[in-house]
């Protein structure tokens, strides 16, 4: 497995390199190496959200070293290897932010991607308009980064409000059919927004929330909201918190014998954590997700779908597929990289902005197209479930899905 | 009705949680005058040991406790008698330094080990539960309740009824005396903070049943225990029980009881009660005066 991948990889890295000397005999572009591009990007690598900065980080490894492979970003054929800056942000926003102003001011870092999580990013957001550095950004949902009327930042990712819809319109397609939602949510921004979305969303679809209360961030014990919730009898529990609160609140659920028809929680069970964590009490469990390893895109450049999770088994020496969020900071770099080559600047940050303004391309993580507040609105969310043999499956789009959801789910005592 | 029933006995089995991380923190406190802020991460230390030995050799989480907290004894007696005895005489400063350093360490630690993976212990029997009409009673935490009481009920007995227990109370109430009367002074200290540490782990045992396990999982928990010391008083161990059942239930019932706020008040409520006994009744509803 590995060496053919390797093959694959030393297969890219040939192919480049004859692209490369075919242009110089063709005579003409002579492709010449330039400066290194110096990028920066504080990330979560300690603290309450480590487990996703490090995933984003893998995210923005993949990319580094495909694109460091091909010889560099490819601006007006003079080739720029990159350089990626991290600097830990220990998941606080304040400290997030003085990281980016020192990555700009001490590091002299050229363009930024972005932090893990809606707070830091928000916090981020501000430092980069200030020093007018683009940052493109793959890991923060939440609106409010983008209301404020931003021009150097650019999130690649679903905006907060569409994380739980697909789980509303499939929940509409369901036999039996549900009715009743009670809906759990974290404190902080970007889980407020999914949890608003889906108060005003799902009546219009016919269901009614019969519950739906906010709970601090970073709660160890959610089991009285639990109890609470299942006072109301719901057909569906939902979630809209973290990893950590939403293996709390399956293990609540299971404890409390909260038998709802169905399971889905935002952030969460598309990591390989829930699943080993919870072994076969994380069935049925659905999420909203950026992306899955199953989605059909068909990309104009970098690696294909098949490609890109082959890829990452072999980097990172793995058997788990790559989560949204590894593919979803990735996406994040191929925006940055596409828009400087648009540009045909490095140097010129405000260039490089409008080109990132203006982008439209297909990637194996979808379209990315931003409106004028920097949201990709264009790249649908999927919806998917871990079903009875363990695995991830898409289920809904049903043109993206490869099975059928697994529906209505059993009552605790009968699984 | 019913609800509210199920309210108290979760407020009551969450209580039993925070009853089992303070008595630890509560002993060392208590006698050596330090607050330890390495506590959560011990607990954590705890909760990895279980998860470990669940995952890598079968072994029963509620089996595992002996074994956690002879794991704890064994850390907490080293990092006494190594580190912390050099600054005891110190100014209370250099012991919240110190243990915040140690905290720091040991979750890094904990990255490097295990990385920053979320794990939680499954059993095939957890979720199994008693009801009583529409009320659960989840055995687990029961358990977890029953087990927090007996640990109580045994440092108390350790402290009140023997040999050792003497001469840690001696040490805590004058050292110098206690040094007179022939007791080694950093022997007992390190006794002290090691079954304060054994406590923890015992904690964090319980724990990893029910909820996930992380390097930082320990961090809310220094905290509570601390509230949880505050509130009951210090230097009983009946007072440490009181407290932690009390802000378990104050807890549990800030989040859904009181009308018209959310859960997000719940942190608020709770340490306006913990504002309110300082202000009334400072040395803690148990207390004794010092």
């Amino acid at each position: 497995m590995g060496g053919r991948i390797r093959g694959l990889m030393s297969g890219i890295a040939a192919l480049s390199v004859l692209v490369a000397c075919g242009g110089a005999t063709g005579g003409g572009t002579t492709t010449t190496t330039g400066a290194d591009i110096i990028l920066g990007a504080p990330l979560s690598l300690t603290g309450s959200s480590s487990k996703e900065g490090g995933l984003a980080k893998q995210g923005y490894d993949m990319w580094q070293t495909w694109v460091n492979q091909q010889g560099g970003i490819n601006v007006k054929g003079v080739k720029h290897k990159v350089q990626i800056k991290y600097a830990d942000d220990q998941s606080k926003p304040d400290i997030s932010a003085q990281l980016t102003q020192s990555l700009i001011t001490d590091q002299k870092v050229q363009f930024l991607l972005g932090p893990y999580g809606s707070g830091p990013t928000a916090s981020d957001a501000v430092i980069a308009e200030k020093n007018s550095i683009p940052m493109v950004e793959g890991n923060g949902a939440a609106q409010a980064i983008f209301s404020k009327g931003y021009k150097y930042t650019f999130g690649v990712l679903s905006p907060a409000n569409k994380y739980l819809q697909g789980v509303i319109d499939l929940a509409a397609t369901l036999n039996p059919k549900p009715s009743t939602i009670a809906m759990l949510a974290a404190d902080d921004s970007f889980s407020q927004e999914v949890a608003a979305a889906v108060n005003d969303y799902a009546p219009g679809k016919g269901f009614s929330v019969v519950y739906n209360q906010k709970y601090p961030n970073g709660s160890t014990d959610v089991s009285s909201l639990v109890a609470a919730a299942k006072a109301k009898n719901p057909d569906i529990l939902l979630n809209s918190g973290h990893l950590a609160e939403a293996i709390a609140i399956n293990k609540a659920a299971k404890d409390l014998q909260l038998n709802a028809k169905l399971f889905a929680y935002s952030v969460g069970p598309s990591t390989p954590d829930f699943v080993n964590a919870l072994g076969k009490d994380s069935y049925y469990v659905m999420d909203g997700s950026q992306w899955t390893p199953q989605v059909k895109y068909k990309p104009t450049f970098y690696l294909s779908v098949a490609d890109y999770t082959a890829a990452y088994k072999s980097t990172f020496n793995t058997q788990e597929d790559p989560d949204y969020h590894v593919a979803e900071s990735t996406a994040a770099c191929l925006a940055l990289q596409k828009a400087i080559e648009n540009a045909g600047t490095v140097t010129n940050t405000d260039k490089v902005r409008d080109a990132l303004a203006s982008l439209d391309v297909m990637t194996f993580f979808g379209e990315i197209k931003f409106d004028n507040r920097g949201v990709n609105v264009t790249k649908p969310m999927v919806v998917e479930q871990i079903q009875t043999d363990g695995k991830h499956h898409t289920v809904f789009p049903s043109d993206v899905a490869d099975k059928q959801v697994q529906y209505p789910t059993p009552p605790w005592s009968q699984r | 009705m019913s609800l509210f029933v199920q309210q108290v006995i979760l407020g009551l089995m969450l209580g039993g949680v925070y009853v089992a991380v303070a008595i630890g923190f509560s002993l060392v406190w208590g006698v050596l005058n330090i607050v330890n802020l390495a506590h959560g991460a011990l607990v954590v230390v705890g909760m990895y040991a279980t998860w470990f030995l669940f995952t890598h050799a079968g072994i029963d989480p509620f089996l595992t406790l002996p074994l956690d907290a002879v794991v704890l004894f064994a850390i907490g007696y080293l990092v006494q008698r190594g580190l912390i005895n050099r600054v005891i005489r110190a100014p209370l400063f250099f012991t919240l330094l110190l243990t915040f350093g140690i905290n720091l360490v040991l979750i890094n630690l904990f990255l490097l080990w295990f990385k920053a993976d979320f794990r939680s212990v499954t059993t095939s029997y957890s979720g199994a539960g008693l009801n009583v009409g529409a009320v659960t009673i989840p055995y687990i935490r029961l358990a977890a309740l029953v087990i927090a009481m007996l640990l109580a009920g045994a440092v108390g007995f350790f402290m009140n009824r023997t040999r050792t227990g003497f001469a840690i109370q001696a040490v805590g109430a004058d050292k110098d005396a206690a040094q007179l009367v022939g007791i080694d002074l950093r022997h007992v200290y390190a006794l002290t903070f090691a079954v304060g540490a054994a406590c923890a782990g015992v904690a964090g045992g319980l724990l990893s049943t029910v909820q996930a396990i992380s390097p930082t999982a320990g961090e809310p928990y220094t905290l509570q225990a601390f509230v949880v010391v505050i509130l009951g008083g210090l230097g009983r161990v009946s007072a440490t029980v009181v407290g932690g059942l009390l802000f378990g239930l104050i807890e549990v019932l800030a989040q859904s009881q009181v009308p018209g706020l959310g859960a997000g008040w719940s942190n608020a409520i709770a340490f306006a009660v913990l504002v309110l006994v300082l202000v009334l009744r400072p040395q803690g509803l148990l207390g004794r005066l010092a």
